[in-house]
């Protein structure tokens, strides 16, 4: 036991030995200390620059339109790979059924203390909107689908944490069901979006706005009014949909009582 | 970037490599827990005062709200005590 | 030495720290859930790192334009002060996926304390079967 302390010791040391010196050598690039990279500096000069059309995406929050427009087909994967996850998630738990009958005439012990209860009906509608609000002004201020899904799927949390997930299942009426057609409309909407230039005849996916070599349209970059940035604010609201949902169905499928699953598997 | 705000990046990343070790070392899963989710909150504060409004939206929904959630309901399934090694 | 090396190399220095602790996590953890823990922190730190990596020092801000009918004088001030978006950009989904792929890991725990009844990694090497 102790010489497996004293190899396991000098090993970190090695590694962070290691570590440091790659990154005093230029590991990590060239990282300036008072400007930016040239690549930075083109996505900042284009992404909303209205003299010089060519490149631009419509959005003046860079990160955004780099999200939804430069670097579109990156976050289409990471996408499909939160899609992945929580599917197989879902299948893992499938062999859940709750009975809601059984438990619900003794509802009112389940969950925690009247304070908590109160502070949490007051609060969920408020991190509703503020997600909402962050969700749909995505394109315009700091903010976006994945944060203002994680923002909604906390609401959730905070309910079924004091409530009891029946409070969802049957206050509410969302069951597990209503969350993953909601989830599957979101990644319907987002696929929709990104294979629209390539069915008019375009040769780019998750086109946005009309690069100068492309032979279709771009999107609407107003409705009215209302900015859109093209096709981010739908991007963003197809995210916003996806990422709380699936995240509010993994919630729903954990916080099952483990007496259920023992019942069914038989433990 | 003035002297106040570099010398709070490095203070918070001091505080966080301090959270983590006692995350590491403490045998309690559920202080493991607290101590996870503290090192978060110097993580998000870390992240907006390097200018990153996106992520600290995103960062402190997930990683203190969300991890913090979902370890506790391991916890609470499974057990708390890691058992020491013979 | 000016504070913007100093603060350079200390966030390097502390970042390595951090991230060599939680690796130690994931590899001598007894249970599961600690290194589930171990593991939440060493995606946070990596992501730390890359933030870390696109920042620049004098007068900065976020990359937000704060108008919507820019002159040119405003996209120059903008290029000039905004810190570099593409490492927010890669990290924002970063943490998002993140947490999914660790909403699975711990389903699984719980799937392995279910079937073995335990979630120490030794008891479960010595299980047959």
């Amino acid at each position: 036991m102790k010489t497996k302390d004293v190899v396991i010791g000098i090993t970190t040391a090695i590694l962070l030995l290691v570590i440091a010196i790659a990154i005093i050598l230029g590991g990590t690039g060239w990282t300036p200390l008072t400007e930016i990279r040239l690549l930075a500096k083109f996505y900042l000069e284009n992404c909303f620059n209205l003299f010089d059309k060519n490149y631009w995406a419509a959005s003046p929050e860079a990160v955004s339109a780099m999200l939804w427009d430069y670097r579109g087909i990156d976050t289409y994967y990471e996408t499909a790979v939160f899609f992945l996850a929580v599917i197989s998630g879902v299948a893992l738990f499938r062999i859940a059924e709750v009975k809601v009958g059984a438990i619900s005439s003794m509802r009112r012990e389940l969950g925690l203390s009247i304070i908590v209860k109160t502070v949490t009906r007051i609060a969920f509608p408020l991190i509703i909107t503020v997600s909402a609000s962050v969700a749909l002004h995505g394109h315009l201020t700091p903010g976006g689908g994945f944060q203002s899904g994680s923002m909604m799927a906390v609401a959730f949390l905070t309910a079924i944490a004091a409530f009891s997930r029946y409070f969802i299942e049957e206050n509410l009426k969302l069951t597990k069901d209503n969350f993953l057609t909601l989830r599957s409309v979101g990644l319907i909407t987002i696929a929709i979006l990104a294979l629209a230039p390539i069915l008019a005849g375009s040769i780019a996916l998750m086109q946005n706005q009309a690069k100068p070599w492309s032979s279709t349209p771009s999107f609407p970059e107003a409705l009215g009014i209302l900015w859109t940035a093209g096709s981010i604010f739908y991007y963003n609201l197809a995210e916003f949909l996806t990422v709380g949902a699936g995240f509010t169905l993994l919630f729903l499928l954990i916080s099952i009582p483990e007496e259920e699953f023992r019942r069914i598997l038989r433990l | 970037m003035s002297l106040f705000a570099a010398s709070l990046i490095t203070f918070t990343l001091t505080i966080g490599a301090l959270f983590t070790y006692l995350a590491i070392k403490s045998r309690d899963l559920l202080k493991a827990t607290i101590f996870s989710a503290a090192q978060s909150a110097t993580y998000a504060l870390i992240f907006f005062l390097l200018m990153a409004p996106d992520i600290v939206l995103a960062y402190i929904a997930v990683a203190i709200g969300i991890y913090t959630v979902i370890l506790l309901y391991i916890i609470s399934k499974t057990e708390r005590y890691e058992e020491v090694e013979s | 030495m000016n504070f913007e090396i100093f603060l350079q190399l200390y966030g390097y220095l502390a970042l390595m720290v951090i991230m060599v602790i939680s690796l130690y996590g994931i590899v001598r953890g007894a249970s599961l859930i600690k290194k589930l823990i171990a593991l939440t922190i060493f995606g946070d730190t990596a992501n730390a790192l890359i933030i870390f990596l696109g920042f620049k020092f004098g007068e900065i801000y976020p990359p937000v334009l704060p108008t919507l009918k820019p002159t040119l004088e405003d996209i120059a001030w903008f290029v000039s002060t905004a810190v570099d978006p593409v490492p927010q950009c890669l990290v924002i989904t970063a943490v998002v996926i993140n947490m999914a792929i660790t909403m699975f890991l711990a389903f699984l725990v719980i799937q392995i304390y279910r079937l073995y009844g335990t979630t120490m990694v030794k008891k479960i090497a010595k299980l047959k079967g």
